[in-house]
């Protein structure tokens, strides 16, 4: 894997909010208001940095104000842009837990070291966490992901060792 | 109404049977079933069943805070892809 920090998409902007140059912001982290945790955030189309000032909460999100977005026209112009940040700005995680954006990619081999497919997702439905992998074509199988089924996650090599109970894979 | 205590836990016969022979026989092997409807119980605890949700079989890892709930609460049937952003998943 490569050292270059990785961009990800945190939030979304929805377009201006009131006549003073405010926008209405739709936060996609785990905890919303831990959006100002990872600034500055960067335009995805046009790489400004922006530094965010949550002022308010609406349906769907929050409004907020972006250093250097003074007008209501400037926030228009804003509307359907992608805020990202550097991956390396997320917390630092204990044993055992991972960052979706760390699993997505993976190649994922048996015990044999024969290719089962690679992470296309991570959903979570109440349960464990389960990791949906993408086999031949666009078929995909979902890996429970717990110690049992998946015993080595090696994400500096980018690789995951599955021990699937039988049934998981066709 | 709920149901009567009396009745005990509504579980298919079928879900039962197949729990036990998988248990039985110690082999690590996901147990398919159809029965969202079925209640989740003590003895089932450990086993992974694949829920089906009108698609595909959702891998269900039962543990005992699911004991009393329905497999079918643990196998949605509508699919929403969000943003990976900072979400997290623990090995258990």
């Amino acid at each position: 894997m490569s050292d270059t920090p990785t961009q990800i998409c945190v939030a979304a902007i929805g377009g201006s909010y009131g006549v003073r140059g405010e926008v209405r912001l739709k936060s996609f982290c785990a905890d919303p208001i831990a959006i100002e945790d990872y600034q500055p955030l960067v335009a995805e189309n046009t790489g400004e940095s922006y530094m965010i000032t949550l002022t308010g909460t609406i349906k769907n999100g929050f409004t907020a104000r972006l250093t250097g977005v003074e007008t209501k026209e400037d926030a228009d112009a804003l509307r359907g842009v992608r805020l990202m940040t550097d991956q390396s700005r997320l917390p630092a995680l204990p044993d055992d837990e991972y960052y979706y954006t760390d699993l997505i990619g993976l190649e994922v081999l048996d015990t044999g070291g024969n290719r089962l497919g690679t992470v296309k997702d991570v959903q979570n439905h109440g349960a464990t966490d389960i990791l949906e992998v993408l086999t031949s074509g666009s078929e995909t199988a979902l890996l429970p992901f717990t110690e049992a089924a998946v015993p080595t996650v090696d994400i500096a090599s980018g690789r995951i060792i599955a021990d699937p109970p039988d049934g998981i894979f066709p | 109404m709920s149901r009567s205590v009396w009745k005990g836990p509504f579980v298919d016969a079928y879900v039962l049977k197949k729990a036990e022979a998988v248990r039985e026989s110690g082999r690590n092997e996901v147990i398919k079933i159809w029965s969202r409807r079925s209640t989740i119980l003590p003895q089932f605890v450990g086993l992974t069943f694949g829920v089906y949700n009108g698609k595909k079989h959702i891998p269900v890892n039962v543990s005992e805070e699911m004991i009393g709930q329905k497999f079918g609460e643990y196998s949605p049937t509508r699919t929403y892809y969000g943003h990976a952003a900072d979400k997290k998943a623990k090995r258990k």
